[in-house]
């Protein structure tokens, strides 16, 4: 199966809906499926006019994001995860690139991002999962965790500055309006 | 993108090894790469050289498998250096605080001598 085939593109520029720009997709968890995430990544970095540092940047945060949910959510057993990605022009704080994750593990994730993330590197005693927690701390502007009765919904959010989605690369008509329920959502 | 890793293993003698990584190391590959070294830490082992400048991406678990192979080599004796890295992989180590942990050489001595090309 390659990566087209699991990509349901809905970027429509004609089309006024919510949806216009997202790439959503589910995929049943699997180490493998980071090719895929990577695929997705470097499909939106391009929309949104990323240079290749960035770009590989936002594919770290993504792929570790991933990486912990089959990891630790799912303790390496496969399960459902759902996948969601647009640029949103209308976000309250300017242009944002964003990723969402919904898995349905049992185990809801009660750990604080920003203590694993803050902790020293520690070479004689890395933890599990926190050196990939230190690392999407590190380049996403924002992540966000909310534990729900049936899982967990995680997302990621880049700020884009005006040269990166003004530039001829981007795709304006990606921009979609995302709205979300605040309510119980962790954020570091 | 590659799904799979390959591996070129270079001896100078019983010694001195270098191993030469090609690929993306993720979560799916990393296990892989972990059993190709794991065997070099034998404690007779004076210098193995993990050459990455075939390898464009690497997460988290790459990372933790060099750290280990770090572990090894101190309880082992002997040097552990990772040579040739790209910018997308040093900016990871940069980012996880680690780049200044590892003997690191952008392009190194190869055993043989010869300087290495860059990627």
């Amino acid at each position: 199966m390659t990566a087209d085939n699991c990509v349901q593109d809905v970027s429509f520029p004609e089309c006024k809906s919510a949806d216009v720009g997202k790439l959503s997709l589910q995929l049943n968890c699997n180490s493998d499926c980071v090719y895929i995430l990577r695929a997705i990544v470097a499909v939106m970095a391009a929309r949104a006019g990323l240079d290749k540092m960035r770009s590989n940047r936002v594919s770290i945060a993504v792929d570790e994001l991933f990486a912990n949910i089959l990891a630790h959510a799912y303790g390496g057993k496969a399960g459902r995860v759902e996948f969601e990605t647009c640029i949103d022009h209308s976000a309250q704080n300017g242009c944002e690139l964003s990723f969402s994750f919904r898995d349905y593990a049992a185990l809801g994730w009660l750990g604080s991002i920003e203590e694993a993330a803050a902790c020293v590197t520690d070479v004689d005693d890395l933890c599990p999962g926190g050196l990939g927690l230190k690392l999407i701390y590190s380049v996403s502007d924002r992540c966000e965790h909310e534990v729900l009765s049936d899982g967990n919904r995680w997302r990621l959010i880049f700020h884009l500055n005006d040269e990166e989605h003004d530039s001829e690369g981007s795709d304006e008509h990606a921009c979609a309006a995302y709205s979300h329920d605040e309510q119980g959502k962790g954020e570091f | 993108m590659q799904t799979q890793l390959k591996f070129e293993r270079q001896e100078r003698d019983e010694n001195h090894i270098q191993l030469k990584v090609i690929g993306d190391v993720t979560i799916h590959t990393s296990p892989r790469m972990r059993e190709e070294l794991k065997p070099f830490f034998t404690g007779s082992m004076q210098e193995i050289r993990v050459v990455l400048d075939g390898v464009d991406f690497m997460d988290s678990s790459g990372i933790a498998t060099l750290v280990e192979g770090l572990q090894w080599s101190r309880l082992t004796g002997g040097r552990f250096i990772l040579s040739g890295l790209r910018d997308n992989v040093r900016d990871v180590f940069a980012l996880a605080k680690l780049d200044t942990v590892f003997e690191i050489e952008q392009f190194g001595q190869g055993l043989s001598g010869n300087e290495e090309s860059p990627a």
